[in-house]
């Protein structure tokens, strides 16, 4: 069963304009609920197009969204009931911090939904736990932050929604590697402590081999690849095909298969590799 | 999105109007607004209408994006008509008197011609301006045009400057406006409905990030200007000269000989055409 579900969609940019650019032609693809499903691509592939029209952002112009099995456009009236349902964390989300204070900002989406202040409190304590913000800046401006920190407010601004979905468009990028390893895994320890969907969007392969279940490859608009992990990354010359960066290990592994080894199993990982290399060894194959 | 609004926007083509000097169309545009100013009667508005009619031909610019330009105005067109129907005090009997409105045949005439004025302002003056001509050439133009004025000490160059960068930034900071409210509409909150005062406090989540990314971005433009030795009181040399050529004298010379024939039209007697009821019709004074 998908939580969140794409069917058919297309979408137009500047419809009806000199400027008119089809960013999604045909696009088909579910989520699985309680897994965290990666998206990747280059830029321009249709990445963050896909993630806007996930919350009602943009409504697409070919298709539909099912949340639950259910078209999110069915009453148009009603998209803001979806964001809540959806939290969504853009690009660069630091753009968005406005209040006063950390705590503020943070608890503004659940001040939205019209919660009490003890259960914003609530929220905001759970938040900053899992983005790892410590409490005594819950009462500085969010702009004394350095970028790291407030790249974490912002994520927890989202995360105090409490949504059942949550997406993030490149939630790591432009951190040091310590920074990101210590966001995703909050995100990933939130994600399963609420039983969340989670939609990440990356271009880095190595976050998506470490976080996520399952893996959809987008190319031009359109999907070129989707599956589990597993699946998507043992096909490393088509990854490789469209000139996405595979890890280096996964590059040995093609290269590998292409000379004639006829190597199975997690082709992405050292130990993986490492393990049907061992295998072929007992076979004996080599 | 806001991004759609097409007023002041440059679609970038390869028709006789975006070839032409900036400064001509600068000069053709003074010289159209003149014109429509001195329009006095029915048959010089329709001169007017056939040469902006003209100029749409030749741009080649669709004319869906031309009725989308007049839109955003479209509110202020019918406020001003009503105001002009209900207002104006004619000579003769009213047309239509109930109660305290009294509705004469000069309000409705003149609601008419104003309406038909503005369009054909708007209309025409983005035809030469903002859709055929670049805001770089724009800004080049007009400080070429102004150039004389920097001998008795106005900073020419230093406004010119200045709009060049408001020009340049408009559709950047329009962008940033729509990435902030999708990211604000994705934490719930909500523009569109409740009381004017909060409808007003809905905006600080936008104006604040708003405020603070342009603040930055200014800064950042300045010290990238400076590490590139910019300096207000040196004189800078052009890549790119504007030159005038043969079609540009052309053109300035049909828009003169239009201007003239506007004002020739306005002042015709209709015993010039025969006197008749149409002929009469057509030079009636608005």
């Amino acid at each position: 069963m998908y939580k969140l579900e794409i069917k058919n969609v297309s979408y137009l940019y500047s419809k009806n304009t000199p400027f008119e650019k089809l960013a999604l032609s045909d696009v088909s693809v579910g989520f699985e609920a309680g897994k965290i499903t990666g998206l990747i691509g280059h830029t321009g592939s249709g990445k963050s197009t896909l993630v806007n029209l996930l919350n009602g952002l943009y409504r697409p112009t070919e298709g539909t969204v099912l949340l639950d099995g259910r078209d999110i456009w069915e009453k148009p009236k009603e998209i803001a009931k979806i964001r809540a349902e959806v939290g969504l964390v853009m690009q660069y989300p630091e753009y968005q911090l406005f209040d006063e204070t950390v705590r503020a900002d943070i608890g503004f989406a659940p001040r939205n939904l019209g919660l009490c202040a003890e259960e914003i409190e609530r929220r905001v304590a759970e938040a900053i736990a899992f983005t790892g913000i410590g409490e005594e800046l819950l009462d500085k401006s969010p702009f004394e932050l350095s970028g790291g920190q407030k790249r974490r407010v912002a994520i927890a601004g989202v995360m105090a929604m409490g949504a059942g979905v949550l997406v993030l468009d490149e939630p790591a990028a432009g951190l040091d590697p310590r920074g990101r390893r210590e966001i995703l895994d909050g995100i990933r320890a939130y994600a399963k402590k609420n039983g969340l969907t989670v939609i990440l969007v990356s271009h880095s392969m190595e976050d998506m081999a470490l976080y996520c279940d399952n893996c959809i490859v987008m190319n031009r608009g359109r999907v070129y690849m989707s599956g589990t992990v597993d699946e998507v990354f043992s096909d490393a010359e088509a990854l490789m095909d469209i000139g996405l960066n595979v890890p280096m290990v996964a590059r040995i592994a093609a290269a590998l298969r292409k000379k004639g080894f006829p190597l199975t199993g997690t082709l992405y990982t050292v130990e993986g590799v490492r393990d049907a290399i061992l295998r072929l060894r007992k076979e004996g194959g080599v | 999105m806001i991004s759609d609004i097409t007023l002041g926007q440059f679609f970038p083509g390869f028709s006789l109007l975006h070839k032409l000097d900036p400064r001509t169309k600068l000069l053709g545009a003074i010289l159209f607004i003149v014109a429509i100013f001195m329009a006095k009667t029915p048959l010089a508005f329709a001169l007017l209408t056939l040469f902006t009619l003209v100029l749409i031909l030749v741009s080649r610019i669709s004319v869906s994006v031309i009725l989308r330009g007049i839109r955003p105005v479209i509110y202020i067109l019918i406020f001003t008509s009503l105001l002009n129907i209900f207002m104006t005090k004619g000579a003769g009997e009213p047309l239509v008197a109930f109660w305290i409105v009294k509705i004469y045949k000069e309000g409705i005439i003149r609601a008419i011609f104003m309406t038909l004025r503005v369009i054909l302002l708007i209309v025409g003056s983005s035809m030469l301006l903002t859709y055929t001509t670049s805001p770089i050439s724009l800004t080049d133009g007009l400080e070429s045009l102004l150039s004389p004025l920097a001998r008795i000490g106005v900073p020419v160059h230093i406004f010119s400057m200045m709009m060049t960068i408001a020009l340049r930034f408009i559709p950047t900071l329009v962008e940033e406006t729509d990435k902030i409210m999708n990211a604000q509409k994705s934490r719930g909150a909500d523009f569109a409905s409740g009381s004017l005062v909060r409808r007003a406090k809905a905006l600080i989540p936008i104006l604040v990030p708003l405020f603070v990314s342009a603040f930055k971005r200014a800064e950042e433009l300045a010290v990238a200007m400076e590490c590139r030795c910019y300096r207000v009181d040196k004189k800078r040399t052009k890549l790119a000269k504007l030159t005038f050529r043969a079609r540009d004298f052309l053109t300035l010379f049909v828009f003169a000989l239009f201007l003239t024939g506007v004002i020739l039209v306005s002042r015709m007697p209709a015993s010039l055409l025969g006197g008749s009821f149409v002929a009469r019709l057509l030079c009636y004074r608005i």
